[in-house]
């Protein structure tokens, strides 16, 4: 049973148009990441679904509900920006009890409710704190916070951990998807980080050039990218021209192909017909540039020990498994 | 190394502390003078006292004059604040492009020296529907556009300093009209940006003269008229007036650089 539903969605400023024919559903609880690159539309597509941003055409129904005609105060929706856009003139516990006082929410029962939900963020001990006294970390957990504290039927996030550094952007991924499912929050979350929308999402949509281009769990995007820009946009995958790919693998290829770096495996071998001609150390991964019938390639070798590090100018001997040869559009 | 520095250092003090006196020589000479009881033949003055202020704070023309300056001013600023900051509010939110527009107009005051402006008002206010001439309302009018590039540009660089689309945003989110987010998110965050302008714009304002002797004179005798005026009595009691005029102007810049400190 889809809670949102996207219908036909279209934006467009003037002749340009951000996006056009989006339609996709999300279930009760589930977490859905909108990934793709800087001016993909996926920030504009979010923002049309919070009523920041008026869409041009086509339905947004939230537990049945048409949003479209609805000014942003009456969709119930609770939103966190990349900004953070915290009210520099209140307290922690002053910015997150703005929603419940625009509710008019009683006192007691609001400062309840604050309470528990900086308990959530663990931020309680920073409720009389001003947002420049805090880290970007903690300021996104108060806006999150925030957002949370009105109990809104979804959740937008649109690029929450993009300012932040990489260690805390790690810690609060792992808080935002363990509260999130916790309150079991519908919630639709907007990056540009492969990584991010991997390890957080119950299920991805790819977006490029204001359309959704592949959507799934992170394993189906990850191992079946359905065209070259998936391939490209997750993942480091090798994509091979159908001419390059014929060469390599000694057949007649009729598409182009993409292959997985770590799905190809490395033998040396004096006589084989691939040659190192780069690596770089990745910590558990060796990144190799290897060269072979005239086409060159990236493969990762899991770093096992010293001993498995081939050198520039090695020969080996290519294997690829054939269930691994994806061809794309 | 460290002597050569502190060779520099000292030298760099030196020319600091005597630009300081040069500076500061012509005022301590007025406050000196407005402090004595005679002062012609002599180097140092023969006696001290404070007859001058108690005169000139008890001269009921002086008085009128103070209160008449405060009142245009502080009329001229009470306009630009209720017209500037609406103004700010929809450029920024909903016609950002019409800042580069507004960066022009605001130049204009600037544009027209003081004389030549006062002039054309003259032709224009003299007589006819809008006969202003004379009365504080013209000045009043006009010191609000001498004063709308001073508060338009600091209450603008307030604004883009707080990101107020997100804000909005944020606050619409949350279930506050445009006009509760205006009042309880916006406006909050603008008042030491609106504070520092305002003082800065009255300072400027008081001590205004082309316009105030131009477009009213003596028929509504503001503070830099009356010392005008004023210039052929007593040297302690024009002393004394500019010491108070710039011991005012003194506070209240004091004032907007303290408020200008304690923003975040």
């Amino acid at each position: 049973m889809s809670f949102v539903t996207v219908e036909n969605l279209q934006k467009r400023y003037g002749d340009t148009a951000v996006f056009s024919d989006i339609a996709f559903s999300i279930a009760k609880g589930e977490f859905i990441t909108l990934l793709g690159p800087s001016g993909c539309g996926k920030s504009t597509l979010l923002r049309c679904i919070a009523g920041l941003t008026g869409v041009s055409a086509g339905r947004i129904l939230l537990d049945g509900q048409d949003l479209v005609p609805l000014a942003p105060q009456k969709r119930d929706i609770g939103m966190v920006f990349q900004s953070y856009a915290l009210f520099p003139n209140m307290t922690v516990e002053q910015n997150v009890a703005f929603g419940l006082r625009m509710q008019k929410v009683a006192t007691g029962p609001a400062r309840e409710r604050v309470a528990e939900v900086l308990q959530l963020v663990e931020l309680d001990t920073f409720a009389q704190r001003y947002p420049h006294q805090l880290s970007g970390g903690q300021c996104q957990r108060v806006a999150l916070a925030r957002s949370l504290v009105t109990r809104p039927r979804l959740l937008l996030l649109d690029e929450p951990l993009s300012a932040l550094d990489a260690r805390i952007r790690k810690h609060l991924r792992e808080q935002i998807r363990q509260i999130q499912q916790e309150l079991g929050l519908t919630t639709l979350f907007v990056t540009h980080d492969q990584e991010e929308a991997l390890t957080m999402s119950d299920r991805i949509f790819l977006m490029n050039k204001g359309q959704i281009v592949q959507s799934g769990d992170a394993q189906a995007l990850y191992t079946a990218p359905v065209n070259a820009f998936a391939a490209g946009f997750i993942g480091n995958y090798n994509l091979l021209g159908s001419e390059d790919a014929s060469r390599l693998l000694g057949r007649a290829v009729p598409r182009s192909l993409a292959i997985r770096p770590e799905a190809i495996g490395l033998l040396a071998d004096p006589g084989g017909d691939g040659e190192i001609t780069g690596h770089s150390l990745l910590g558990n991964v060796i990144r190799y540039r290897v060269r072979a019938q005239g086409v060159s390639l990236v493969v990762d070798v899991l770093n096992r020990s010293a001993a498995d590090l081939y050198p520039n100018g090695q020969r080996v001997r290519l294997a690829i498994e054939p269930g691994e040869l994806r061809e794309v559009a | 190394m460290p002597a050569e520095r502190t060779a520099h250092a000292l030298y760099h003090r030196t020319v600091v502390w005597v630009l300081f006196l040069i500076l500061l020589l012509p005022l301590a000479g007025t406050l000196l003078y407005s402090l004595a009881t005679s002062w012609s033949a002599t180097i140092l003055p023969s006696g001290l006292t404070l007859k001058w202020y108690l005169a000139l704070w008890s001269e009921t023309r002086f008085l009128q004059a103070f209160g008449r300056s405060l009142f245009v001013c502080v009329g001229a600023l009470v306009l630009a604040t209720v017209l500037i900051l609406p103004l700010l509010f929809v450029i920024n939110y909903h016609f950002p492009r019409l800042d580069a527009l507004m960066n022009v107009l605001i130049l204009l005051p600037f544009a027209v020296p003081p004389v030549v402006s006062a002039v054309g008002l003259l032709q224009l206010y003299g007589s006819g529907p809008l006969a202003m001439v004379g009365t504080p309302w013209i000045l009043m009018g006009c010191y609000f556009t001498v004063a709308l590039p001073f508060m338009y540009r600091a209450i603008s660089n307030n604004l883009q300093a707080i990101q107020l689309r997100d804000l909005m945003d944020a606050a619409h989110l949350l279930g506050a009209s445009t006009l509760q987010a205006a009042l309880l998110v916006v406006l909050p965050n603008l008042r030491k940006g609106l504070l520092v302008a305002l003082l800065l714009s009255f300072s400027f304002l008081f001590g205004e003269f082309v316009f105030a002797n131009l477009l009213v004179g003596t028929q509504y005798e503001t503070l830099q008229v009356y010392l005008n005026n004023m210039r052929n009595s007593t040297g302690h009691i024009n002393s004394a007036l500019v010491i108070s005029y710039f011991f005012f102007v003194l506070v209240l810049t004091w004032l907007a650089t303290f408020l200008n400190k304690g923003k975040h």
